[in-house]
């Protein structure tokens, strides 16, 4: 094994280390929406739940770019005379801009869909005077 | 659950996380994940965002990111911006009925000292620029209306925090200003996604909803500079609307909890009791 594909080896195993890393990160943030009884800790977990998502997501666009060799580039062009070949260049070395695209609006519904819910707990914690689901549950009328 | 055990199980998870990914990245799967071929995917975006040499292909932004946002996929944030726009509504509808007081105050001794009050209304224009400039810069620089949109919204929670709430009201920032703002800068974003309808029809020529640049069966679009100065079409309209209802949308929501809890709470055990 030479020294260039021993260092892509352990490029791609940090890489790899971070994506499961992120799925255990959903499995805790899952255990803490389903098995948590407190309200709020419910809406954090969730919280969680959407940024490793979102994080997962921006990865995958990483994916197939890690090469060592060339740089990765965010996907802005920064010159503007017009050169096919420069667009071409710039093409070739950006950062897929898809799952970013995709991760700005999910980041935006995640956020109003936390602030309703922040507003729904908020309320019922001042009618009843709980945010413990086990609580609320038994309430009746 | 004792601290033993606790320590116990995140030492195996990070064991697992680490035997598992040296397999994988050993090739214990077998292939590739995603396939290499989901690069020709964001090859088109990337090329066509910024083409001028063909006028029927291209958006004319080189920011990749708001020219998939606004223009290749522009009807999903329409819908987004529809959700956001309908869950603030719903948090409104929950505090229905809870007004804070109107009861008068002597504004100077709010808030705090005169120095921090000083020190805010120099940084406050600082940070609306800064806002005006990431949402209005968001087809040339990463950015966009929604980024803008939340930093312009910093200023309202700032000055919530240094001057009180009676201060934002008794100075025009109130939930019924902000919803009026909100709901024009929607209706901009809605006009703006049927605006090159309305110059086709005006030209007898066929036109799409979300069209922005000349498309071959739809020879109409939106100018791509006005005096020299690159505006991407609709994007820099789009950016704009949305940047004004982001800001007021999120000073609704600082305006709704800064509402006293010892008010909310007398107000609602009224509503409770059916008065």
């Amino acid at each position: 094994m030479s020294d260039a594909s021993q260092y892509v080896f352990i490029l791609q195993y940090l890489f790899t280390i971070l994506i499961m890393s992120m799925f255990v990160n959903l499995g805790i943030a899952l255990y803490g929406v389903l098995a948590r009884p407190s309200l709020i800790k419910k809406i954090i977990a969730l919280t969680i739940l959407s940024d490793t998502a979102n994080t997962f997501a921006i990865i995958v666009g990483y994916r197939m770019w890690p090469s060592p060799e060339s740089p990765v580039l965010p996907p802005v062009l920064t010159n503007l005379t017009a050169s096919k070949l420069r667009i071409f260049k710039f093409a070739a070395s950006a950062v897929d801009p898809l799952p970013q695209a995709l991760v700005l609006t999910a980041i935006v519904i995640g956020l109003a869909v936390t602030l309703f819910l922040v507003f729904l707990t908020l309320q019922a914690y001042r009618l009843y005077g709980t945010t413990d689901v086990r609580k609320i549950a038994k309430l009746r009328g | 659950m004792r601290g033993r055990e606790r320590i116990a199980i995140a030492i195996s998870i990070v064991i697992f996380v680490l035997l598992l990914s040296l397999v994988l990245t050993a090739g214990g799967l077998g292939y590739i994940l995603p396939p290499p071929k989901i690069r020709d995917i964001p090859l088109i975006y990337l090329i066509r965002s910024y083409w001028p040499f063909s006028k029927y292909f291209t958006v004319m932004s080189p920011e990749v990111v708001t020219s998939i946002v606004w223009d290749f996929r522009g009807l999903d944030t329409l819908f987004e911006t529809v959700v956001f726009y309908l869950a603030i509504i719903a948090s409104i509808a929950v505090m229905r009925g809870i007004f804070s007081s109107k009861k008068e105050v002597d504004l100077a001794k709010l808030g705090m000292s005169p120095i921090v009050k000083t020190v805010t209304k120099i940084t406050i224009g600082m940070i609306l620029a800064v806002a005006a400039s990431i949402a209005l810069h968001g087809h040339l620089t990463p950015g966009g209306g929604f980024q803008g949109g939340a930093t312009a919204a910093v200023v309202s929670l700032v000055m919530l925090v240094v001057f009180s709430k009676y201060y934002l009201e008794t100075h025009g920032v109130s939930k019924n200003s902000m919803l009026v703002i909100r709901s024009l800068g929607l209706l901009g974003v809605g006009l703006t996604a049927f605006i090159v309808v309305i110059i086709g029809l005006l030209n007898g020529v066929n036109a799409y909803v979300f069209q922005n640049q000349p498309k071959i069966v739809a020879d109409v679009g939106m100018p791509v500079t006005i005096g020299g100065a690159l505006i991407s079409g609709t994007l820099w309209f789009f950016n704009l609307f949305e940047m004004f209802a982001v800001a007021a949308g999120f000073t609704i929501i600082f305006l709704l909890l800064a509402i006293p809890e010892k008010e909310v709470l007398e107000q609602l055990k009224k509503e409770v009791a059916g008065e």
